[in-house]
């Protein structure tokens, strides 16, 4: 711990406190998660041993870096790469309207990432502004694995308890625990809304049946036909028929055509028929993307 | 598991067998054991809550009161604890008392922080759901999926997000498993046909079980606008082209994450760990492995963490022993603790609703105390260096018999091999996805339905010249004796609900080199 000087506070994680800190050697500013461990409690929080492994698996220029783990008696601490803000607070500080390039950029980079959790056999499973972190160079880090796990091959059954509500998907909102990489890609697609409107949530339900009729105003109530298997979920419930609105043009004014494609394909609601990450990628969208974002691997 | 472990086994034998382990491992049988000199079955739940830390705030719920009366004075319980004690000898069955005193005392432990009001209530009718179990299937062990579900859900707390929430799929599970159990070993089943795992949800498994499909091949319209991007060679089908439009065989993934679990497996080497240590030795290692299974049972954990969790143990072993002094090395005492601590890690990485510390130290008997636990977990995580995403031979098979269509049963067949082969240590140092291939191999010469074919050598990546070094190591290992002390793999498989694979009769190994 002598390693780091603590500057400031930061937030709180999942399960922990988050500091920025300097390395006194170094000098590099790192961000610091700090887990408590207390004797009466069940030893480390799976939370902080989900994302601990699956982080040092995930290496990644699109996501963040855990660089090192520190261990004590009654904690434990996390030594991740800093970034200078999330999206959410990027958002905040926008005056006006976001770059339409900005808003590519950023996404092309989200869905590269997600692409490189899913084909490493990992879920994030919480996916939202405030775990995007952005820095001082315009790149963009998935963050905040806690929710994170590493799936099988088929599925198996996991959580239905996952997902900040805005961002949650509508089988999952059914009480679907049968899920896969599709988790994500819905959350993308919120995510990519928000962005083209710089920063205004696409989907802000108070409740289940709120976000639920949010969804399905926008996109029609699904039916058998349309996402065969629905009225079989477990916490499925009828709700109002809603015929599909006119279209995205209306709900992302100043996304171009090919964004709005995109965008459909991430917001279906039949996980079967949502675009993965490697698809979303090699959209026509991303055709004009600038050849520095894309170029840039890992 | 059997009655024979304790029914027939002289108890000489048996005290020679665990003897050499005295005070390291406490099997269940040891328990049994125990508890038969104490006559009454039942009272031994309140004997170890004596023990137990949380004495004050147990002793007080009238939940916990409430299950022991729910038994008392459920009909005719004296005649039924007799029944009981007679099948308990002349069924091949579980250690019925074990269990329910285990089932018992995660109650009490959980219930610290519980409305009592809902305990109770959960709590009786779990009990009465093991004595209508009882009284119509004797042959079952005694967790059921329903007691499983609703005690181990009793407002736990959380431990991660993902425990929150599950009281209600466990409370459905719960009342859909009372009838019947295949379910039990769902952990096991989980996935017996593409069609039944894409279109049900946890809460329909057992409806699930009932509706078997024994041959895997469904064929899915093909989506021409999507193409695999991998290239498969002519005459192996495209397995995962075929699937592309079941979003949960992750088809445009697969190979790229099977590609990836194979290439990590080199990080994760085991070796020939014993040479380095003095006290500790394959038997023992046997033991434990052994054990760790039937606590894989009794929790009903996935079998990845069974998996995860000896591997754990094998990791740890070797490179703990090249790093540190012998001194330091892992006493025979410590190796429960080290098993258990895994099975704890394990858990806590792969499972929705993971057993709680206690649940773990009370397996243990009381060996070992809270602290220790803890220390054993940060110091395995530290050994290991925080990395659980160990390839495992379990999911590499799981991924192989997709692939090659196999039937359920002898899927089933091939991870008794690879289960069965996690108790012998000579089969440590072997790669994960080269022992699944083998396993599979094997099993399909076994079963006589066919060798290793195109298919199968294009999906793992390994020819039958590959693989047959550890095929006929396998097969040494079915071929050995059965241990009454290491039976716990073989009586599982002997269950129909696993279709009796463990009875299929084996081969000499001349029949498995062409």
């Amino acid at each position: 711990m002598q390693k780091y000087e603590k500057l400031e506070k930061i937030g709180e994680g999942t399960y922990g406190t988050v500091f920025k800190a300097k390395n006194k050697e170094t000098h590099e500013i790192v961000a610091l998660k700090r887990v408590r461990l207390d004797d009466d409690d069940e030893g480390v929080p799976s939370s902080a041993l989900r994302e601990i492994c699956l982080l040092k698996e995930l290496k990644h220029k699109n996501i963040v870096r855990l660089y090192d783990v520190l261990h004590s008696e009654k904690k434990l601490t996390l030594v991740f790469e800093h970034c200078d803000q999330d999206l959410k607070k990027y958002f905040d500080s926008l005056n006006g309207e976001i770059d339409l390039d900005v808003v590519k950029s950023f996404m092309y980079q989200l869905l590269r990432g997600l692409a490189f959790c899913h084909s490493h056999n990992v879920l994030h499973r919480d996916l939202k502004p405030q775990n995007l972190l952005i820095n001082k160079n315009g790149e963009l880090k998935l963050a905040d694995f806690g929710l994170a796990r590493a799936f099988g091959i088929p599925v198996k059954c996991y959580s239905a308890e996952v997902v900040t509500l805005w961002y949650r998907p509508p089988d999952v909102l059914f009480g679907a625990k049968l899920y896969t990489t599709s988790i994500d890609m819905w959350s993308a697609g919120c995510i990519f809304a928000e962005l083209a409107n710089s920063g205004r949530p696409l989907f802000p339900g108070s409740d289940v049946d709120d976000q639920l009729k949010r969804i399905f105003k926008l996109l029609g109530t699904p039916n058998e036909d349309t996402w065969p298997g629905v009225t079989q979920l477990p916490d499925y419930k009828p709700l109002p028929v809603y015929q599909p609105s006119l279209g995205l043009a209306q709900v992302v004014p100043r996304l171009p055509a090919r964004g709005r494609d995109l965008l459909a394909r991430l917001l279906t609601c039949n996980p079967a028929l949502r675009m993965p990450a490697d698809d979303a990628m090699a959209h026509a969208y991303f055709h004009d993307l600038n050849p520095s974002v894309k170029n840039d691997r890992c | 598991m059997a009655p024979t472990r304790l029914a027939s086994k002289p108890i000489g034998v048996n005290e020679n067998l665990n003897g050499i382990l005295y005070h390291g491992i406490t099997t269940r049988s040891k328990q049994l054991a125990t508890l038969k000199t104490h006559k009454d079955c039942l009272k031994v739940p309140n004997k170890r809550k004596a023990d137990s830390p949380l004495k004050d705030l147990t002793a007080k719920r009238a939940a916990f009161g409430d299950i022991t009366n729910a038994i008392n004075k459920s009909s005719a319980t004296h005649d039924k604890e007799k029944v009981m004690a007679v099948k308990k000898v002349t069924v091949e069955t579980k250690l019925l008392p074990t269990l329910k005193s285990i089932k018992q005392q995660t109650t009490a432990v959980n219930g610290k922080s519980s409305k009592a009001k809902t305990l109770q209530r959960v709590a009786t009718n779990a009990i009465e759901s093991v004595h209508k179990h009882f009284t119509r299937e004797p042959l079952k062990p005694v967790a059921t999926r329903a007691q499983n579900g609703i005690l181990k859900n009793i407002d736990r707390k959380p431990v991660g997000k993902e425990n929150q929430n599950n009281s209600q799929s466990s409370g459905k599970s719960g009342k859909s498993d009372v009838s019947g159990d295949p379910s039990l070993y769902m952990t096991a089943l989980e996935n017996i046909s593409p069609s039944d795992s894409t279109k049900e949800e946890c809460k329909t498994i057992s409806e699930k079980l009932n509706k078997v499909n024994l041959d895997d091949t469904i064929n899915r319209s093909l989506d021409e606008e999507t193409e695999s991007p991998h290239k498969v060679p002519s005459g192996v089908p495209d397995f995962d082209l075929e699937n592309w439009n079941d979003p949960f065989q992750v088809s445009n993934y697969a190979m790229d994450i099977f590609n990836y679990l194979k290439s990590r497996e080199r990080l994760f080497p085991i070796d020939d760990y014993l040479t380095r240590m003095s006290g500790i030795t394959s038997w023992m290692r046997a033991l434990l492995v052994d054990w760790m299974v039937e606590v894989q049972e009794s929790f009903e954990l996935n079998h990845e963490t069974l998996y995860l969790a000896v591997k754990l143990v094998d990791l740890f072993l070797t490179r703990s022993t090249k790093t540190q002094s012998q001194k330091e090395h892992l006493t025979k005492e410590e190796l429960q603790l080290l098993g258990a601590s895994a099975l704890f890690i394990a858990s806590k990485f792969d499972e929705r609703i993971p057993p709680l510390v206690d649940d773990f130290l009370y397996i243990c008997d009381g060996a070992y105390t809270l602290s220790q636990l803890l220390k054993m977990e940060m110091n395995i995580l530290r050994v290991v260096d925080f990395d659980l995403g160990i390839p495992l031979s379990y999911r590499f098979l799981r991924r192989y018999a997709r692939c090659a269509r196999v039937s359920m049963p002898t899927l089933t067949l091939a991870r008794f091999v690879l289960e069965q082969c996690l108790l012998d240590y000579a089969l440590v140092q072997h790669s994960d996805s080269k022992m699944a291939a083998a396993a599979l191999y094997l099993a399909l010469r076994m079963k006589a339905i066919g060798g290793w074919s195109p298919t199968l050598q294009y999906y793992t990546g390994y020819s039958l010249k590959d693989i047959l070094p550890i095929v006929l190591a396998q097969n040494a290992t079915l071929h050995k004796k059965p241990k009454s002390a290491i039976s716990t793999v073989r009586n599982k498989y002997s269950h129909t609900i696993f279709f009796e694979v463990a009875k299929v009769p084996l081969l000499e190994d001349s029949a498995l080199s062409s």
